[in-house]
Parts: C-alpha cells; structure tokens; sequence
C-alpha cells in the first residue's frame, strides 16, 4: 500500500492558479510529494498555504490545475486515502473522543470494527487513551491539537495534507507530533505540511517549497537551497576587528562574542581569509557557519 | 465508499447528538402532554347528558314510543321512556322533576277513534309512525365547532414548532460545522450534497420520533377515552400530522441547510432564517384566520401553495372535510417543491460552505453559486 521513497512523487502540484475576487491567491504553484517525503509549504500570510491545500483535498475547485495522484488527476476516491488538517480546528466540540475518531474513519470508508480498532490504537500512540470518553471540548488545546491530528491519521492515509500543524502549541507537544510524523515518514506516507515557523520545517522537512504572493519563489532540500545563500565564515581571532579587511570578495557580515562572520563572494578564497587570521593572532575558532531555512527566506523575500 | 453509506452515517451521528439533547426530550414531553389533554380534557369536562326520562300514560301515547325514539336520536338527544298507569302519578312525577316530560292523551282513545272512522290496524300503525322529517341545512355549520378548532389550534401548532425547532437545528448544525471548519475536514471524504442530505435526514427522523410520540399517544388517548369530541376526525387528522410534518420539514430544512451555510458566526443564523421561518409564521398565523372562514376559497388556495401547504392543509383538514384528491394533489405539489428547492440549496450549500469571509446575502449567494 505505502509508496517508498523509490517510487518519485506521488503528488503532483502543477499550473495552480486562483483567484478570489481581486486577489490572486496562487498563481502558477508548481511542486511534488514522493512517498516517505516530508515537504513543508513555507510562506507568511496570504502566501497562498492555504488556497494550495485546499485545492489538493478538493475542498476548494482552483480555476485552474493539474493536481494528479500517481499519475492520474486526483479524484474523490483518490482523496478518501488523503488525511487532512485544516488551519483552524475542525472537530464537533460536543461529541466524545472515540467517537468522533470512529465518526470520521468511518466516513473514509473503513468499516466498524477497523474504525474502532484504528481508533482505540492511535489514542494510545497520541497518549489519550484515558481521555477516549471525554468530550472534545474538555481537552486542552494541545490535546485537541492531538485529536485533531489523529482524525487525519485514523484511515491510515498514504498522503497527509496538514495545514499549520503545529500552531499555538507547546514546544513538548510539537516534539511528539513532530516523532509521529517522522515515523509516518518512514513508513512510506507522503506528508505535505504547512508552517510559518521555519525552524521547526527545517528539523522536519526533507523539501521545502517557499511561496510568496501566489508564487513559488524556491523549492529543494534544504541543503539545495542553503546553497543559495552566500559561504559563510565565523572566525574569532585573538586580535582587534579589523583584520579581514583588504581580503578579496570578504565582507563582514556580523559581529559578536563569538566572532565575526563572514559572507564570501563569487572570488573569494576561504584558505586566505584563514591565513590572514592566523597572520593577525589566535585562531581560537574558524568554520562555515551553517546557514538557516530562516535565512534562505529572508535572502528570497528581500529580493 | 458508496453515497447512501456517507449519508447513513452523517444521519446516525445527527440522531445520537440530538436525542441525547434536553431540548428534544423536553420538547417531546410537552407535545404529548398537549395533544393528550386536548383529546382527553374535553370528554372529562363534558361528560355524556343522561337520557332525559319521558313519561308514556296509556297505550296510545306507549304505541307512539318507537316514533319517540326515532326522533330523538336524529336531533342528538337520548330518551328513557317510562310507561306510567295513571295521568296524575305521571304529573306528580313531572312535578317533582322525576319525569322531564309525560305524554298523556286524555279522553277518547286516539287508535280506537281511528279504527272507528273505518282505518285498518296496520294503517293506523303506519299513521302513528311517521319518518322524522329529513334536515338539509342551507349553510352547514360542523355539529361541534368548538372541538373542530381546537383540533385545527393544535395540528397547526404542532407542525409550526416542530419544522421550526428542527429547521432551525438544521440551520444552526450546518453553521455549527462551517464556524468551526469541521466542514472542511468532511468535505474533504464526503460530497457536499450527501453531508447535506445526512444532515437533514438524521434531524429529519428525530422529529419524525417526536412528532410519532406524539401521535401515537393522541391515538392512544383516543382510544382509550373511547367517546372523543372528534372521534371521526382524531384517527385520520393524526396520522396527516406525520405526513405533513415530513412534508414540511423536507421544503423547509433544506432552505435552513443554505442558510446556514451562508453564515460567518453563529450568531448570524437568525439573520438567514429569518425570511424562511417568516413563511411559515405567516403560515400559522393564517390559521387563526381560517378557523373564522374555514370554507373561504382563499384557504383552499394557499392549501396547495407549497410553503404553507404544510399548515394549512392540515388546518382544513381539522376543519372539516377536505377531498383525498385535494390533500393528495398538495402534497405532490409540496414534495415536487421540496426537491426543486434541495437541489438549489445543494448548490448554495456546497458553494457557501467553505467560503471564508463576511455573512452572505441570499442575492449573492445565488449569484455566486451559479458561476
């Protein structure tokens, strides 16, 4: 049943363009899912996360699209192996925990038995098993957040499609969340998820696709798209600031306790720069500084 | 997973929701309650008149007993007829409110008068046996308007409440859903139109349970209280509560299902409804007007107009006799408008459910459905 990471995408996003009103909300979004892939949607407000999200579970009909699963256009039996998690929560208040879980794995067509049985397993794994009896709307937030997850999980989907996961919670419950998708992965499921809090997309995330007004402005691995940012160097010399200077295509980014860091350009030579620091005292601390998700995005987005 | 298993399931989790609800078990109590005491309170209050006794003095008055008899129950009274020996026992009786009347032909033998003047003994008999004289009313009035109306105050009220508290469910479950995007969670596995359907199915059927309860403790009670005001009408007007609430509540639930897709928060649902229920209001109110005139030509009218159908065919039928062709044809009329107006509404339903922003106006939400 589970597609392996072998088998390509599985998911195809292409030409998806919509447009409420005045607004173009996407325009022209182009990506993939393969199987065992974790792919996070990155982008503020108003990127267009949403729209791209709900037109992959068919909730919203774009103007335009080719949204095709393993090859053939996604139709509504195709969606019925889809797990989804809306933005904001979407869980009847007044109805028990187990029940709604049935509820909604039985409207994914399993039958009552599996229904329960599925259930029953992943309010264990989502350590709410004491709490199967009570209403939704007891739960705390975080826990509702939990339900709310293993509703999407509850039919066993080959593709998640979860839009803000992890906002509003509690940097114990994202970890759990976090080590159950992961496993999901691993399993062989597609995820395809959505966040505007790009340190957790880059602890979770194999791909990342950046939109911004509509459009993608990047896609790739992380470290595909870190390569997009200038080298960088921390170096802490034991001698005043000022040394670098001279050196061809080095240009002093920061500076702090821990040194300076250093953006190299198209020309320039990391072993120089590291003979100039030798030349002007101690090197107590010399290496590439690991560039962050957050700053391929702010890189992207100023320009 | 087939169409009719997700609406099943949509119903089932509507029926478990609502029949753990206060608000239905109470409002179930108070409809049995009502019709029960109006088919019971009235034949407790007027008890059956005793027959009234009659005093017979000789065998020509006692020849005249069955004529008596005859006369009495076509003007809906009950006579005990007493044969007495002696004229003045009989006014003595009479006097001391014994007897309410005596018949007392004094002098010359009346059937041996006749045989005299030469008439045989049978056509004596005949003459002395007249059939009561048949009465035509020019403008008939019910025998027992006072229960007729009752009856009509009731069925309308039961109808009115009853697709107004589940039409309103019906709204308010489906903004429910939309407020809180669990809408889009089962938009995602469920057509629109199927999760409508269920929807309206499922609280369908809780007022159906109600309105049963309700009927069939006013069958009950008539039953057993043997001599209703309306014993005629109780057993056909009851079971046409239940076809006209079903009726009724098809047309109306799926106009409430519409509206309460076109809301932003909860609290606007009385905004949407409100040109809906307004219909039927006008609807119950009509009836009042209807028990005055119940043979006006306009309440025939407006009996097979779809949305007041519901009340006021019903209201007729309380009323008085209305032609099975008649109640037929409206409810064809009225079940022909309830799928016309579902599969708008499934259009506005679908389209309105996911849409994010502002309350919409019907105008637009029509508008915009259609393109």
């Amino acid at each position: 049943m589970s597609a392996d990471r072998s088998d390509g995408p599985v998911l195809r996003v292409a030409r998806l363009r919509h447009r409420f009103g005045d607004h173009l909300a996407v325009d022209g979004v182009e990506f993939t899912v393969a199987g065992g892939e974790i792919v996070g949607l990155v982008g503020r407000n108003g990127a267009g996360k949403t729209t791209t999200m709900r037109a992959v579970m068919g909730i919203l009909q774009p103007q335009e699209a080719e949204i095709t699963w393993r090859g053939h256009p996604v139709g509504f039996d195709d969606r019925l192996r889809f797990g989804y998690m809306p933005e904001e929560r979407g869980l009847y208040p007044q109805m028990k925990v187990l029940p709604q879980l049935v509820y909604f794995a039985r409207l994914c067509g399993l039958d009552r038995a599996t229904a329960e049985r599925r259930a029953g397993d992943l309010l264990g794994r989502f350590d709410l098993a004491a709490r199967a009896q009570d209403l939704t709307i007891a739960l705390s937030h975080g826990n509702q957040q939990r339900v709310q997850l293993a509703v999407a999980m509850v039919h066993d989907p080959d593709l998640f499609v979860l839009d803000e996961p992890f906002a509003g919670l509690d940097p114990s419950v994202v970890d759990d969340l976090s080590t159950i998708l992961r496993t999901e992965a691993v399993n062989g499921h597609a995820i395809l998820f959505s966040s505007h809090q790009l340190d957790l997309v880059e602890r979770l995330c194999d791909r990342v696709v950046i939109l911004e007004q509509g459009r993608v402005l990047a896609t790739g691995t992380l470290d595909e798209l870190r390569a997009r940012l200038p080298r960088r160097l921390r170096v802490k010399v034991g001698a005043p600031p000022g040394w670098e200077r001279g050196l061809v295509g080095v240009q002093a980014e920061s500076e702090d306790v821990e040194g300076v860091v250093l953006d190299l350009g198209p020309g320039a030579d990391a072993q120089a720069v590291l003979a100039a620091a030798q030349a002007a005292g101690p090197v107590e601390r010399f290496g590439f500084e690991r560039g962050h998700l957050v700053d391929v995005y702010r890189e992207l987005v100023q320009r | 997973m087939k169409g009719t298993t997700s609406v099943w399931l949509v119903a089932r989790r509507e029926i478990d929701e609502r029949l753990r609800s206060r608000t239905v078990r109470i409002m179930t109590a108070i409809s049995v309650v009502l019709v029960v005491a109006v088919i019971v309170v009235p034949s407790i209050v007027h008890k059956p008149a005793k027959p009234a006794p009659v005093g017979l003095v000789g065998s020509s008055t006692q020849a005249l007993a069955p004529a008596l008899r005859r006369a009495a129950n076509a003007a809906g009274a009950k006579v005990r007829l007493v044969d007495l020996p002696s004229a003045a026992g009989a006014q003595a009786d009479v006097r001391d409110k014994v007897l309410d009347v005596a018949l007392i032909v004094s002098g010359a033998h009346l059937q041996e008068a006749l045989a005299a003047n030469g008439l045989s003994p049978s056509a004596v008999a005949r003459a002395l046996t007249p059939e009561p004289l048949a009465v035509a009313a020019l403008n008939p009035a019910p025998p027992d308007q006072t229960a007729h109306s009752l009856a009509a105050v009731v069925t309308a009220l039961l109808i009115y409440t009853s697709i107004a508290m589940y039409g309103q469910a019906v709204a308010q479950g489906v903004a429910q859903e939309k407020t809180s995007r669990t809408a889009e969670v089962l938009l995602a596995v469920v057509r629109p139109s199927r999760l409508m359907a269920g929807k309206v199915l499922g609280i369908g059927l809780v007022g159906l349970v109600q309105i049963g309860a309700t009927v069939g403790a006013g069958l009950v009670a008539n039953a057993l209280v043997k001599r209703a005001e309306i014993p005629s009408t109780v057993w056909v007007l009851l079971p046409m509560v239940l076809l006209w609430f079903l009726l009724g509540f098809a047309l109306y639930a799926f106009a409430c299902a519409a509206a309460g897709a076109l809301v932003a928060r909860q609290e606007e649902i009385g905004f949407v409804t409100a040109p809906i229920l307004m219909v039927l209001v006008i609807s119950f109110l009509l009836m009042y007007v209807a028990l005055a005139t119940p043979t006006a030509w306009w309440l025939a009218v407006v009996s097979f107009v779809p949305p007041m159908a519901p009340v006021l065919m019903p209201v007729r039928l309380a009323l008085g006799h209305v032609p099975a062709w008649q109640v037929a044809l409206s409810a064809v009329i009225t079940l022909a408008a309830s799928v016309l107006l579902a599969a708008i509404a499934a259009r506005i339903y679908s389209f309105a459910l996911v849409r994010g922003g502002a309350r919409l106006s019907w105008g637009e939400a029509l508008r915009l459905s259609r393109s």
